[in-house]
């Protein structure tokens, strides 16, 4: 692996030959209006402070031939081991998403290579700490279980694999809970008494699939006053009332269209059925596409979350992770004949050199600090260096998905290889490629999966 | 600086007559050499130091303290025992004093150490704390017997608890606490000072051998929660726990499950909605990021609303409270996207869909017509009107129930916005969404589109909107003309919004 610290940097790499870098990633876009108002002040502010490392202007950060930042890895994986530690007192406001801090720092480093096996024992105690009896995990000890981090507990546990982290998860419990989150009107609440939003449908996916739940709903879940006797009944009718006019999709119906509900929305129907079948009946797709589309801004290259928003580095997976779903509701690759050897389909929906520049140059801390973050004048957290990652990985992968498969089970096989062909981040810089639906390593997923399907019942 | 204390001098042990000591440890010591003669001697003079007879009578003597005679023939024992008795020495002796002995104080100091004087005073301390938790415990036995309604079995009389004796009492924890932390450096939190918490034992918070990301709780929150997880456990739903759950949100508000059961006390006592609402707009000023107030907020009006829905003059006051204090957060981030939910919600539950809903909306993108938040929930307050709209009506679909004049007044709206900054996209994604919704041809705008765009695909080529471009494919495509449509996406690829160019060269073969 790849050590900045030990390997002595090359003071050739700063001076040597370097390639010109297209303008539309160092100069400002063709089209401006002289209206001024709050949005194209910032906006006007975050070009301002993407340009100068986008130019490869600062001398104080290692570029590669393209004028990319090299990726500092051991310096992201310190930081994310820092965070695994005892926390200072100010750690406080992240007392109620502990599960979180551990899911981020654990796909976080398995992108990046890092063997994260050595944390099982005490992700083992720490989430025997957080289940509640009534099922599920909390955010904290004595605190309520909640859909999204008991989704991050469960993530977390399949990253470090083995049948000890499997075995903690009281799956009947599990159940139970989850029938109790269950809303009448096809969606899940993400706690009791909680609110009723379109993470709680993909959070409530994931956990049923990877651990091969049952669908009946119990008899005392009060869904089922209302007549609904299944966990995914009405999920997919829910996710489609939450898409806007716009073509993206909000967080309940009635909202703004915002790029991590997409995502959820998304991964969500993907594991209800094919892509290719559930998507283009539930979402208006060419709506949806072009909403996704219109997500990424030159000249900085990262995507933002609505329309008029800043670019956020963590949207690099909120809205990048899209795409492949996209792809495989377009049945891009189902045209493909069973016998014909894989050839890659290298047509991307958006400008994956942009995306891979704007998370290298902008989307890295570059202090000592290390870590990744949501823009330049922002801190580098958790949250920010493990989505951000798995937006690089996705833009350095390409998916396809099996075509026999598809039409016979609801389950696909997703292929995620390397963009094949020269590229503008180094070989060290490659990522480990990720689940396009689970968003963690695609072994992690299978095994978690193959060790519950053997389980049916309880 | 304070004057150095007596046992701060390193006094050398004496050789003869001992002179005052100058700390605990050199006190006990001379108590020890008295009770213990040869082996003061031993340690002036060294075992060789001593004379024959005070050599076998030292070590007979430590012999003897071992306890291991009986291990000796019996002839032996006789004669250690006459030796002992011969040399006189003393039956019992004290134990060599250790410096640990005392233990240290909570600067981690040997309390062997200290002077005299300081060593009194602390154990006058001791002394007056144990008073203290005597007295304290008079209290609580009182307070118990009051309330099981017992009577003193000599007098007769009952048990009362006076107001006088729970302020005595809370001044006596204080004392309590203090001496705590002077003696022990342990604080005693708000909570177990307080007598109106005696009855709860808390619950701490524990860690798990070799556990994850733990977090080094402030004390005031590691107590206070741990109080939470004891009433939430015994189900308590009374004032001190509201309380309760205000300090913890004060220290973490993104807490949900303190959220949740501060709901489930506002039920149980009935709380006025006035008063939570007054409470929670402080706090989600002070906390502009947070999810869970605008959930609990929801909760509230969820719960209030039945008791006003009789009174349609009662909703719209509440109505246009709500909107008033919304639109102080928007004040502070136009794009706040709880407060914009819970709008939406507030705007169905209330029904705000008036001409006051729709002014304030104009008024915001008057200010910013950039702000997409605010198109979003116009589209939403438009179309989604049950007075004319149809139920479940797709976002992106036509729906024949919306007035004419409406689609009409919403199409000249976007194009009035639009003329001020042709580059901003949320006017032309609201021009689009109305048309649809509408079931307007795109073509009913062309003219107004084609204004933005001069000779295209020539070299007097002229794009004031990249989005203008945009919109002409569609309306191209409709009207059949495919190639104007793929030079509309060549040009938007080549140049006008090159960052998009994957999904412009789609686009073309879609055509
Ligand atoms: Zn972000």
């Amino acid at each position: 692996m790849f050590d900045e610290e030990v390997v002595p940097s090359t003071a050739t790499s700063r001076t040597a030959y370097s390639l010109p870098i297209d303008p539309l990633y160092t100069a400002e876009p063709p089209i401006t209006d002289d209206l001024i108002s709050v949005t194209s002040t910032a906006q006007g502010n975050t070009v301002d402070q993407c340009l100068p490392l986008l130019k490869a202007q600062d001398n104080s950060i290692e570029y590669n031939i393209h004028g990319v930042p090299r990726l500092r890895r051991r310096k992201i994986i310190n930081y994310l081991k820092l965070t695994l530690g005892q926390l200072p007192a100010p750690f406080v406001a992240a007392d109620a998403s502990r599960p979180w801090s551990l899911y981020w720092a654990l796909n976080g480093m398995s992108l990046l290579g890092e063997d994260v096996s050595q944390y099982r024992e005490g992700l083992c105690a720490t989430a025997q700490h957080l289940q509640n009896d009534t099922g599920g995990f909390g955010g904290g000890f004595g605190q309520q279980s909640h859909l999204a981090t008991t989704y991050a507990m469960i993530l977390a546990l399949a990253i470090v694999g083995g049948e000890e982290a499997y075995a903690i998860i009281d799956r009947r419990a599990m159940w139970k809970w989850l029938c109790a989150l269950k809303h009448p009107g096809g969606g899940f609440q993400m706690s009791v008494g909680g609110e009723v939003d379109v993470r709680g449908a993909y959070c409530a996916a994931v956990i049923i699939s990877l651990l091969n739940l049952p669908l009946d709903l119990s008899s005392d879940s009060p869904a089922r006053a209302a007549g609904v006797t299944d966990l995914f009944a009405g999920l997919d009718s829910y996710v489609r009332r939450c898409q806007t006019y716009e073509g993206g999709i909000s967080g309940k119906p009635d909202a703004e269209a915002h790029g991590a509900y997409a995502f959820c929305a998304l991964g969500c129907l993907s594991i209800l059925d094919a892509p290719h079948r559930i998507i283009p009946r539930i979402l208006d797709v060419p709506r949806l596409i072009s909403w996704l589309s219109a997500r990424q801004y030159a000249p900085e290259g990262g995507f933002s979350g609505r329309t008029n928003k800043l670019v956020d580095g963590c949207y690099s997976h909120w809205v990048g992770a899209c795409w492949p779903l996209i792809q495989a509701s377009l049945g891009e690759s189902a045209s493909r004949q069973p016998e014909e050897s894989p050839t890659l389909e290298t047509h991307s929906f958006y400008d994956r050199e942009g995306l891979i520049r704007y998370i290298l140059s902008c989307g890295q801390d570059h202090s000592s600090r290390g870590g990744m973050r949501d823009k330049p004048g922002k801190r580098s957290d958790a949250y920010h260096t493990c989505y951000v990652l798995s937006g690089l990985s996705s833009a350095q992968h390409i998916v396809t998905t099996d075509t026999l498969r598809v039409e016979q089970v609801a389950n696909v096989t997703w292929t995620v290889l390397p963009h094949p062909g020269d590229q503008i981040y180094d070989q060290e810089d490659l990522l480990n490629p990720t689940d396009p639906v689970y968003a963690i390593p695609q072994g992690a997923r299978e095994d978690m999966m193959n060790f519950f399907l053997s389980k049916p019942g309880f | 600086m304070p004057p150095k204390g007596k046992g701060a001098a390193k006094a050398k042990i004496p050789d003869s007559k001992p002179s005052e000591p100058q700390t605990v440890l050199q006190r006990a010591q001379q108590v020890y050499e008295a009770t213990n003669p040869l082996e003061a001697a031993r340690e002036q003079h060294g075992l060789n130091g001593l004379s024959t007879v005070e050599r076998t009578a030292y070590i007979n003597s430590e012999f003897v303290s071992t306890g291991t005679t009986d291990q000796l023939g019996k002839k032996a024992q006789k004669e250690l025992w006459k030796q002992v008795n011969e040399a006189s020495i003393p039956p019992r002796k004290l134990p060599k004093p250790k410096p640990e002995a005392w233990g240290k104080d909570k600067y981690g100091r040997n309390i062997a150490e200290y002077g005299l004087e300081q060593f009194h005073d602390r154990s006058d301390k001791i002394l007056q704390l144990a008073t203290l938790k005597l007295d304290s415990k008079e209290f609580r036995d009182t307070r118990y017997r009051a309330s099981r309604k017992l009577k003193n079995g000599l007098t007769g009389e009952s048990y009362v608890l006076t107001d006088e004796d729970i302020e005595a009492e809370k001044e006596r924890r204080k004392e309590m606490a203090a001496l705590m932390d002077d003696l022990y450096g342990e604080k005693m939190g708000s909570y177990s000072v307080d007598p109106a918490w005696d009855d709860v034992v808390p619950i701490p918070q524990t860690e798990p051998e070799g556990a994850l990301a733990a977090i080094a709780y402030p004390e005031d929150y590691a107590e206070s929660t741990s109080y939470l997880r004891a009433v939430m456990a015994a189900k308590e739903y009374s004032p001190r726990c509201l309380k309760l759950t205000e300090h913890i949100i004060s220290m973490n508000p993104a807490h949900y499950t303190v959220w949740l059961y501060r709901f489930a006390i506002i039920q149980h006592l009935d709380i006025p909605l006035l008063d939570e609402l007054t409470w929670l707009n402080e706090v989600s000023l002070d906390f502009q990021k947070n999810y869970q107030i605008w959930h609990h907020r929801q909760l509230l009006t969820d719960h209030y609303y039945p008791t006003i829905a009789g009174t349609p003059d009662q909703v719209k006051r509440f109505a246009s409270s709500e909107r008033d204090f919304m639109m102080e957060m928007l004040i502070e981030d136009a794009k706040n996207y709880h407060v914009w939910t819970y709008r939406q919600y507030a705007v169905r539950k209330l029904g705000m869909w008036d001409e006051d809903e729709l002014r304030s909306i104009s008024g915001m993108i008057n200010q910013d017509v950039r702000n997409n938040s605010a198109w979003s929930h116009r589209f939403f307050i438009v179309f989604s009107n049950p007075a004319y709209a149809t139920e479940g009506s797709h976002a992106t679909e036509h729906d024949p129930a919306i007035p004419a004049e409406i689609v009409d007044r919403e199409v000249e709206y976007a194009k009035e916005k639009i003329k001020l900054a042709p580059q901003n996209q949320s006017p032309w994604n609201y021009l689009k969404g109305v048309l649809v919704k509408g079931g307007r041809k795109l073509g009913s705008v062309r003219e107004y589109t084609e204004q933005y765009v001069d000779d295209l695909g020539q070299d007097t080529e002229q794009v004031r909107s990249s989005h203008a471009l945009d919109q002409l494919v569609d309306i191209y495509v409709e009207a059949g003309e495919k190639e104007k449509a793929d030079l509309c996406l060549r040009r938007l690829g080549e140049k006008w919004d090159r960052i998009r160019l994957g999904y412009w060269e789609w686009k073309r073969t879609t055509l």
